[in-house]
């Protein structure tokens, strides 16, 4: 016969198993709602976690400096290199443009629908390498819902997956779990754009007789109605055609640069509004 | 009670450092668990009552802050609570070695239950992703647990004498 002891220790297990299956089982139940717990969670974090960032940002900032500043001369010259292609590149696009808005106005083009939309800190961000997620320093408060897109200056970041009153959650576009409907821009041709975690994103279900190349800029298509069309996603890494496969492997360099996610911008625009 | 009273708020602070402090530190290459160290240690040093409940408080907290699945921490600490818990029993669970092996294993099982649940979720096999990125940080998690476990244990002494003088008190 099992000591009461043993017999106490076997029944707190089973507890505690029964309690995690159950917290397992309620995401599944209500996806999209943020618990009332969760949120006081999310709202201490937020508060503490910027108390430490400041404690120790100076601390931060000359250990990144410090490290940085290794290979500096050489980044610096390729970076003038780039500069100079740039601005090459800048004046054909102003050319580009000024020809395009003659040629909106020319055939009446109706105006893209523009959404409000919030300006948010980056107050959290999470390195553990499966799940991309950052927190950002708005929420409900401000309007924002589950759902939203959230923009960098680079391009996407990401969606809002889980909303507090003054915290949310922002799903980064290279988490596994997020998906975007996306286009080659060169070409228009179509994609679902998968995050891959550390190699940045794949771009799925391109045939193989479609011409994609190194280099490519890709953009989001609009036609999961989540993202607006034409927002910058990344460009294309590397493309490999395996003989048997039906589709190509696109790897995407995210245009997003997470190590200097400091501020996003929230799109107010709800899963089917707009284009 | 102290304790219970305290593991939240612990819990919080150990994550918020975990997040903030080592992204700073390691330029986001790489994310050391110190969280999955402290539940190993529980289940090594602390009864099934304190440390089930600080390995399940850890784990929702982790959901909160940084996991896209809820519930998923919860039950991938759990579990590693009681299988340290189950190998305590049998093995001398002191030594470095042991403690820095042991903890790599249960970062990569940790890593092995998201790959997991990604291929019965969403029908996803992203085990060579996955494992690639986590060797390193395994191992780098590993090498430091010795070092948290020896601050843990300071800490346990800490909670251990100011509860003794509290229940004086009363």
């Amino acid at each position: 016969m099992a000591s009461p002891k043993k017999s106490h220790t076997v029944i707190a297990a089973l507890i505690l198993v029964a309690v995690s299956l159950v917290s397992f089982s309620l995401y599944f139940k209500t996806p999209e709602r943020t618990g009332f717990f969760k949120k006081i969670i999310l709202e201490a974090a937020v508060p503490l976690g910027s108390a430490v960032n400041s404690a120790l940002g100076s601390i931060g900032t000359t250990w990144k400096r410090y490290v940085l500043l290794v290979g500096l001369e050489e980044k610096n010259r390729e970076l003038e290199r780039v500069v100079a292609s740039l601005t090459r590149e800048v004046n054909d696009l102003r050319e580009t443009s000024l020809e395009c808005v003659r040629l909106r106005k020319l055939m009446d083009m109706k105006n893209d629908v523009w959404f409000p939309a919030v300006a948010a800190r980056v107050v959290g961000k999470n390195r553990l390498s499966v799940f991309q997620t950052v927190l950002i320093n708005k929420g409900t408060v401000d309007g924002i819902e589950a759902g939203f897109p959230v923009m960098a200056a680079q391009g996407v970041a990401g969606r809002i997956i889980e909303v507090s009153w003054n915290v949310s959650k922002v799903l980064l576009l290279v988490d596994y779990n997020s998906n975007i409907d996306a286009l080659i821009q060169r070409n228009r041709c179509q994609g679902v754009l998968q995050g891959a975690s550390s190699s940045g994103c794949e771009l799925k279900y391109v045939q193989r007789s479609e011409d994609v190349q190194v280099g490519d800029v890709v953009i989001s298509s609009g036609l999961d109605r989540v993202f607006p069309r034409g927002l910058l996603l990344g460009t294309v890494a590397a493309v490999e055609k395996k003989n048997a496969a039906l589709f190509q492997k696109i790897r995407v360099a995210p245009a997003l640069d997470i190590a200097k996610l400091e501020e996003v911008l929230v799109i107010m625009k709800r899963r089917g509004e707009g284009p | 009670m102290i304790y219970y009273l305290l593991l939240p708020v612990f819990s919080l602070f150990l994550l918020t450092i975990q997040i903030n402090v080592f992204d700073i530190f390691f330029l986001g290459k790489i994310a050391p668990e110190i969280s999955l160290i402290l539940v190993v240690y529980a289940g090594f040093f602390l009864g099934i009552a304190r440390g089930g409940t600080l390995s399940v408080v850890l784990g929702f907290f982790m959901d909160c802050m940084t996991g896209v699945v809820p519930g998923l921490f919860v039950i991938s600490y759990l579990l590693i609570f009681l299988i340290s818990n189950i190998v305590s029993f049998r093995v001398y669970a002191g030594g470095m070695i042991f403690t820095t092996v042991f903890t790599v294993v249960c970062v990569l099982f940790e890593k092995l239950l998201i790959i997991m649940m990604y291929k019965a979720l969403y029908g996803m096999g992203v085990l060579y992703e996955i494992l690639n990125d986590s060797l390193l940080q395994a191992v780098v998690t590993g090498i430091l647990a010795p070092a948290f476990f020896a601050l843990f244990r300071r800490l346990e002494d800490l909670l251990s004498v100011w509860e003794s003088r509290s229940s004086r008190q009363l």
